[in-house]
């Protein structure tokens, strides 16, 4: 599934800037994550985030996401991701400058 | 050149939102310390009508608590005033308010309220202050997707508040 969204917040500053435009893509067959991937995904009661995955637990299906500025909220604040709350990985961004 | 097209479809056809969400400037919300805020309000008009039944209170003790009183009840009134201020002007978006197309009436009945009862002692007045800011909190969770319970304050005056139930 492809989606097109837009970026609000600059918890992933510089890498990716508030406003800019990302392209997700989720398969449902040879669909993997790595640390180092971008991902969107949906986690109450925050709504649809974008961050950066940084360890992936196969055995538990889960990721634990941060963002790149200090403050960022991720899991840290609230624990992993779990796949079936993954909307897609982040293929292309489109940035103003 | 991408970005540009995107840019001008977004501004037509607005796409789906990707929060990254920061502490800073996203900040954290929650009405409760405009509840709890209101709540005080009557509680210090409680005091002073208590205070003022009083009699064997020197003038000198009377004026040190009455003041007190007082002071207490008009910053709290403007506390809970500017926590819904900045709720309104940094959380509630256009969109919160096609749901609830109401939404600025009840804050301005908050604004209202929350001067009338520092101009005046009327506990009518004070607990429809505590009850606007109930409505505001009842809208606030449910733009969040989580549901509201009304419980009893556990302390004086015990009023009602609006409490999100979280899990």
């Amino acid at each position: 599934m492809i989606r097109l969204l837009r970026v609000r917040g600059q918890s992933l500053t510089p890498q990716i800037e508030d406003g800019d435009f990302v392209l997700t893509l989720k398969l449902p067959i040879f669909f993997s994550l790595q640390a180092g991937d971008l991902i969107v995904f949906r986690k109450a009661p925050y709504g649809v985030l974008i961050k950066q995955v940084e360890h992936v637990d196969q055995q538990g299906c889960v990721y634990w996401v941060r963002g790149s500025h200090p403050a960022s909220i991720d899991s840290r604040a609230f624990g992993v991701v779990h796949a079936r709350e993954v909307l897609g990985k982040v293929v292309a961004c489109f940035s103003k400058s | 050149m991408i970005y540009q097209i995107l840019d001008w479809i977004d501004r037509r056809l607005p796409l789906s939102r990707a929060k990254a969400h920061c502490d800073i400037p996203c900040g954290i919300y929650d009405p409760i310390i405009a509840q709890i805020a209101a709540l005080t309000v009557v509680r210090m008009i409680d005091l002073m009508k208590d205070l003022e039944g009083r009699e064997a209170v020197s003038k000198l003790d009377y004026h040190n608590s009455m003041s007190r009183y007082i002071a207490i009840k008009e910053e709290h009134a403007e506390k809970a005033k500017q926590e819904i201020r900045v709720i309104w002007g940094d959380y509630i978006k256009p969109q919160h308010l096609e749901t609830y197309p109401h939404l600025h009436e009840v804050v301005h009945k908050i604004m209202g309220l929350g001067s009338k009862v520092r101009q005046t002692t009327d506990r009518q007045t004070a607990e429809q202050f505590v009850e606007a800011i109930n409505e505001f909190a009842q809208i606030f969770w449910e733009t969040k997707g989580i549901a509201t319970k009304r419980a009893r304050a556990p302390y004086a005056p015990n009023l009602e508040l609006v409490y999100p139930v979280l899990e």
